[in-house]
């Protein structure tokens, strides 16, 4: 970057502080990731043939759902909401002003770009088909919800019935005396045909709605903050935030297990060991053990399909594959319960809490008119939010860590298959590859000669790892390209907490990410009230949460709903990415922690150790005092 | 009007007080705050009574009616003859012997209540004439603060009844002019504890600015408020949601100089904000809290958006130093928010559409 160019017009453009961020296109290769670009699809990739169009487009990183390079398997899930998400806006409502939201991996995060719709001839049409469609949703919305839960619990239950195992040595007798006709090699390949069918078909239920839960919930937001200039997030949150909703749930089923081990006086064995498997096997062998395990297990399924991260990657585990998280939370909820604490949550005075807000707000609107205004979109918000609320748990808790776990198996038939060394590895295969890896395999089986892909992939996947090494350890940048004029795309605005401000925020830190904001001061969106200040616990592997003390602010990429039982222990959270309503703003107020997130750089700028203070009224990071070195 | 038959002297806390008239405007807001048990420094007023007990026994009545008739109207000049002309007459009658006892006593009661020989207190005109048109009449009439000793104290009663015929009052027009300048005005001079102000100011039950009844909106310095109420002072800004008590904004100012007892010159001046203060917010979020909660709780009691003086002691307790009437936004017509009347899913489809719900009624003001 420091040779002199002798043509600089040829050069990409660089970030140029507030007025734009560099272009994709400047973007280096770390060393040793040389050939990134093999591990991912064609499309997927920054172009010369497309090169002007995407040079001119405004990218941001999503590292709210993707905080790492991706995994080649796990762009199915990015892939997936490219086209499911994209084409509510663009086919089927179609959103007046918003277009599709467009994907490239670079250096193998992904970048995200909203398309807008700007002809106001255009907008206006679509407006017309907009009106019918989403009014028919709005109009019979219960009733759609309903339905829609029964597909997703349906679609669930066909993924829990999938099941991979290593083809037989000899098929099996029953195949030919039922005359099935197909075998083994042809169930494997139609297993996973219907493996990856299901994750779309659940991916298309997830946008299904949601766009228009959202811009409901927008549309009473915006009216407040036009009404009660300056009205926090916290405040419009919890006059339309439900009380039982799902991602309480596997904390709440936690806290009722630590009630019935009191109950059943186990507190000593649930207390004896940090390690879940020698509690499990503990209680099993007590007396009264058996109630609690039987109590445990049914909690579990479905409740502790809860995944540690955003779930859409495979990385995230659910609680159900580590058992630390839910027993470090269990154990808390003892000690809690030893010490007289009431720990159920305070349902009665929430629901008090919320109507006595509402009914104050309105009663300072200034004319009649504008309450019944408040009242019917207060009503439409509460109506739209169960699933905006729910449908997390539904589809990237529950569904998407039963679909890895079904991945995982499918990685056991290859490593059986002599084609991996680790189920694990099979995340480093993009989902097209796995179908030839597969038939590959089945040749194998079929033919008697050693399948190819015995010798094939372990290199491959050794160079795959070498890069994804590299390419971790350089992080990427929050925004790339020619910032827009306007955000309109509500999903933009509410999930990702892109506005105008926080672009102009990034703009002047120059995009460049990794060095300390001037004045020691990061901003960003204010999702819980409150004002902290504590030693930073930086953590971007979910891995690491039992890292954290108490007292400590958690400073990561995104904060999972799932982290909730780590939540106890904090004094304040921090991300860097992430609007009001990111899966688990939500969850942060309810554990009433100050909070802010969307800061962009707080993982990259602030340090284990360091004292920082969190205003969660302004939304504003700063940091106290460095480390004591 | 009032004959002389009632009580020159009237105690705050005295139950015949609320809404008494005799105490004029501001005492009589004040005596229903003590009422209703709200934090009001003690004090009495020396009542409308006693004014016309003073008039009356000087031979002045029928002249001050005249005085003040004379001047509606008149050029500016003429004014000030006939206020040096009259407020000198005033200034040198005799004070009725009867009138002096009772001031005396209350004066000496209050001290007693107090603890403190030669109690500082705050001396202030409460006119009859307040917020009866939905005028203030903020800044028109007379404080004096910082009053210690009896005979300063009837000195500085005198002044405030001589204030009711300054220049300034007698040309004072609030609104439409709905005071009728020939009404026979009564003043009652108000006699309060000095609250020793660590930080003082104004707080409004609305947003001044944008009419939203959701906020409460602070103004406060180190020291006493009178730098915030007569603007010598560039307060700091705490912008309070009334609902949750958020602070939703927060300016704080840079402040070198506060108001406060002056020891050299005996009496209140601006002296030096400490040091270490300049930079700080005069309010700790405690304070803001407590005060917020105040806001609301004197606007829900008297009904109506208020404008209060407020004042936190050295320990941080808060006192009520007056309450009135918001006069701004009560008297403006509502101005709607929603521009077209539709269903909630009607105005949600045209967020889609990429039309706002709301019309930007505060920059449309007008």
């Amino acid at each position: 970057m420091t040779v002199t160019d002798p043509e600089p017009t040829t050069r990409p453009a660089q970030a140029v502080p507030g007025e734009r961020f560099a272009s994709p296109f400047a973007v280096q290769t770390p060393p040793g990731a040389e050939g990134w670009e093999t591990m991912y699809p064609y499309y997927a990739l920054l172009s010369e043939e497309r090169a002007e169009f995407e040079d001119g487009k405004f990218w941001f990183f999503d590292g709210m759902h993707n905080p790492e390079p991706l995994y080649p398997f796990d762009t199915i899930m990015t892939e997936n909401w490219w086209v499911a998400a994209s084409q509510m806006s663009t086919r089927v409502w179609p959103v007046p002003p918003a277009g599709g939201i467009d994907h490239r991996i670079i250096n193998g995060y992904l970048y995200i770009s909203p398309n807008a719709v700007t002809d106001p001839d255009e907008i206006a049409r679509r407006a017309e088909q907009f009106a019918e469609r989403a009014g028919h949703y709005y109009e019979n919305w219960d009733e759609i919800y309903d339905q829609w839960v029964a597909k997703a619990t349906d679609c669930i239950e066909r993924l829990r019935a999938i099941r991979f195992a290593p083809l037989p040595e000899r098929e099996p007798v029953s195949s030919v005396l039922q005359h099935t006709g197909t075998y083994s090699s042809y169930d494997l390949i139609t297993s996973y045909q219907e493996l990856i069918a299901n994750l779309f078909e659940m991916g298309s239920y997830h946008f299904e709605m949601l766009n228009l839960g959202y811009g409901a919930y927008l549309t009473f937001q915006e009216f407040c903050q036009a009404a009660f200039p300056g009205i926090t997030d916290q405040s419009l949150a919890s006059m339309v935030s439900g009380i039982d909703i799902l991602l309480f749930r596997p904390d709440d089923e936690v806290r009722g297990l630590a009630k019935l081990a009191v109950d059943l006086e186990l507190t000593d064995v649930v207390l004896a060991s940090d390690d879940p498997g020698e509690v499990l096997t503990a209680l099993a062998g007590h007396p009264k053990g058996p109630q609690w395990i039987e109590a445990f297990e049914a909690a579990k399924d479905p409740w502790f399909w809860f995944s540690t991260g955003a779930g859409y990657t495979h990385s995230d585990r659910a609680w159900i594959d580590d058992l630390r998280l839910p027993f470090t939370a269990l154990r808390g909820y003892v000690r809690n319960l030893l010490e007289g604490a009431d720990i159920r949550r305070p349902l009665d005075q929430i629901l008090a809490e919320r109507t006595r807000i509402t009914a104050e707000y309105r009663s300072y609107l200034p004319t009649e008119a504008d309450q019944e205004v408040f009242d019917g979109l207060v009503e439409l918000a509460r109506k739209v939010f169960p699933f905006v609320e729910n449908h997390n748990f539904y589809v990237e808790h529950w569904h998407h860590s039963l679909f890895f776990s079904k991945v995982r198996e499918l990685g056991d038939v290859f490593v059986e298959a002599d084609f991996l060394d680790d189920r694990e590895d099979i995340f480093y295969l993009h989902r097209n590859e796995i179908h030839s890896a597969l038939y590959d395999l089945c040749i194998g089986w079929a033919t008697g000669t050693p399948a190819r892909g015995t010798t094939y992939w372990r290199p491959e996947i050794a160079r795959r790892k070498r890069i994804r090494d590299a390419l971790k350890a350089h992080p990427p940048q929050p925004a790339l390209g020619v910032p827009p004029e306007f955000i309109t795309e509500p999903l933009t605005v509410m999930l990702w907490g892109i506005t105008q401000e926080s672009v102009q925020e990034w703009l002047g830190t120059g995009g460049d990410q990794g060095t300390e904001a001037d004045n020691g001061e990061l901003r960003g969106v204010a999702a819980s009230a409150g004002k902290a200040t504590g030693r930073a616990r930086v953590i971007v592997d979910p891995e690491d949460l039992h890292l954290v003390r108490d007292g400590e602010i958690l400073v990561c990429r995104i904060t999972a709903p799932s982290w909730a039982p780590v939540f106890s222990r904090l004094s304040a959270a921090v991300s860097d990415v992430g609007g009001i309503m990111a899966h688990t703003a939500i969850v942060c107020r309810e554990y009433g922690l100050p909070s802010v997130v969307g800061t962009g750089f707080a993982t990259t700028t602030i340090r284990t150790g360091q004292l920082i203070e969190v205003d969660g009224n302004n939304g504003v990071v700063r940091v106290v005092e460095e480390d004591p070195a | 009007m009032t004959t002389a038959l009632s009580p020159y002297v009237m105690w705050l806390d005295d139950p015949s007080a609320v809404g008494n008239r005799l105490l004029g405007g501001k005492f009589g807001s004040l005596a229903e705050m003590t009422a209703a048990r709200f934090e009001v420094p003690p004090g009495f007023g020396v009542t409308t009574a006693a004014y016309r007990h003073f008039l009356d026994s000087a031979g002045l009545a029928e002249r001050a009616c005249a005085v003040r008739a004379a001047a509606a109207g008149a050029e500016l000049a003429d004014v000030q003859r006939l206020s040096a002309e009259f407020t000198a007459a005033l200034d040198t009658a005799p004070l009725p012997a009867d009138l002096e006892r009772d001031i005396r006593d209350a004066y000496a009661q209050l001290e007693r209540r107090a603890d403190q020989n030669d109690l500082p207190v705050a001396v202030r005109s409460s006119g009859e004439s307040e917020d009866l048109a939905g005028a203030s009449f903020a800044g028109q009439y007379d404080t004096f603060l910082w009053i210690r000793g009896v005979d300063d104290v009837l000195r500085h009663v005198r002044r405030c009844w001589s204030g009711m015929f300054g220049a300034a009052v007698l040309t004072y027009r609030p609104g439409s002019g709905a005071v009728d300048s020939a009404a026979d005005l009564g003043i009652c001079v108000g006699v309060q504890q000095m609250v020793q102000a660590r930080a003082a100011g104004v707080m409004f039950t609305l947003d001044p600015v944008t009419g939203d009844r959701s906020k409460v909106v602070i103004e406060g310095c180190w020291g006493l408020g009178e730098g915030v109420v007569s603007g010598g002072i560039t307060p700091s800004r705490y912008v309070v949601d009334k609902v949750t008590f958020e602070v939703i904004r927060r300016e704080v100012a840079r402040q070198e100089t506060q108001f406060g007892f002056d020891p050299a010159a005996a009496g209140v001046g601006l002296v030096p904000v400490d040091d270490g203060l300049r930079d700080s917010s005069c309010l700790d979020d405690d304070q803001i809290h407590a005060l917020a909660e105040l806001a609301k709780r004197i606007e829900r009691h008297r009904g109506a958006p208020q404008d209060i003086e407020w004042a936190v002691g050295g320990r941080g307790e808060v006192r009520v130093l007056q309450v009135r009437p918001e006069t701004v936004w009560s008297h403006r017509e509502t101005e709607q928010l929603v521009g077209e009347r539709k269903s909630a899913v009607g105005h949600v489809l045209s967020r889609f559409a990429g039309v706002g719900v709301t019309r930007g009624r505060r920059g449309g003001d007008a």
